[in-house]
């Protein structure tokens, strides 16, 4: 099950990177977040899974298709010169991180690590739910999250109208 | 599956999305690659705090990536709408001006 998520968000991540099309890189893109919604259920996030997918599959991706049909179309070629700067600036803390993963994080964080000492997953909704509204824990930060919502949701219908003198 | 699978997800993610943001000149393109570090972020946080015990605040943590990335998303496709009116080209290097 594992592979099979890491291998839909590795695969669409690289899609969405590489493919010269816009549309096609909004699919790509939907492929690689369902992977991810995958992944947080093999970590036994139910809800958060729940809601990367409505919220980026349903909602984000759909914005995006959106975008790219109300601005022209247009098809990227790739040369050597628009990929050396890009590919090295990637290519070298890529090969850094995965150094560092293999070699120094099970050592550092000690314990804990292996899978099979690890808790069972249980359904993670109801103490979420509770958290989000105890005010000792997130309750300031999620009324926080909901008044910027709503403050960037106004803001982008004021940024997105046309307007009528131009 | 050990945190090291995970972490090596999350910096793929991470370097692709820098790699798009980098070489693309399409905006649209540009905040593609933003969802993408979101998604690495995201999933570091979760992957940690699994493999330290099941402790729910990294899930938290996400939600909020979440919200943020959702508010964000809107307002930079806003801008992009507004710009692709003002300067008729999405391309990221030709607006030179913010106004006439």
């Amino acid at each position: 099950m594992f592979w099979f998520f890491a291998g839909c968000a590795v695969s669409g991540a690289l899609l969405m990177a590489i493919l010269p099309r816009l549309v096609q890189s909004a699919f790509s893109l939907a492929l690689a977040l369902f992977g991810i919604a995958g992944l947080y259920w093999t970590l036994g996030a139910d809800f958060l899974g729940g809601v990367q997918l409505l919220v980026y599959v349903g909602g984000i991706n759909i914005l995006f298709l959106y975008g790219i049909m109300l601005t022209p179309k247009e098809t990227v070629r790739w040369r050597a010169a628009t990929l050396i700067f890009p590919g090295f600036l990637c290519v070298v803390p890529i090969a850094v991180l995965l150094h560092l993963c293999w070699r120094g994080l099970e050592a550092a964080t000690g314990g804990g690590l292996d899978p099979a000492t690890l808790p069972a997953p249980a359904a993670t909704t109801e103490t979420l739910g509770h958290w989000f509204l105890d005010r000792r824990r997130y309750l300031v930060p999620f009324e926080f999250a909901s008044v910027v919502l709503l403050m960037a949701l106004v803001g982008s219908v004021y940024l997105a109208r046309r307007r009528k003198e131009s | 599956m050990s945190l090291v699978h995970y972490v090596v997800i999350s910096a793929v993610f991470f370097l692709l999305g820098v790699f798009t943001m980098v070489a693309r000149r399409n905006a649209i393109y540009v905040l593609m690659g933003a969802e993408l570090i979101f998604n690495a972020a995201a999933l570091n946080f979760v992957a940690f705090a699994r493999f330290r015990g099941g402790d729910l605040s990294g899930q938290m943590f996400s939600v909020f990536i979440i919200i943020l990335a959702a508010a964000e998303a809107a307002v930079a496709l806003g801008i992009v709408l507004q710009l692709f009116h003002h300067v008729p080209s999405i391309d990221i290097t030709k607006p030179q001006t913010l106004s006439d």
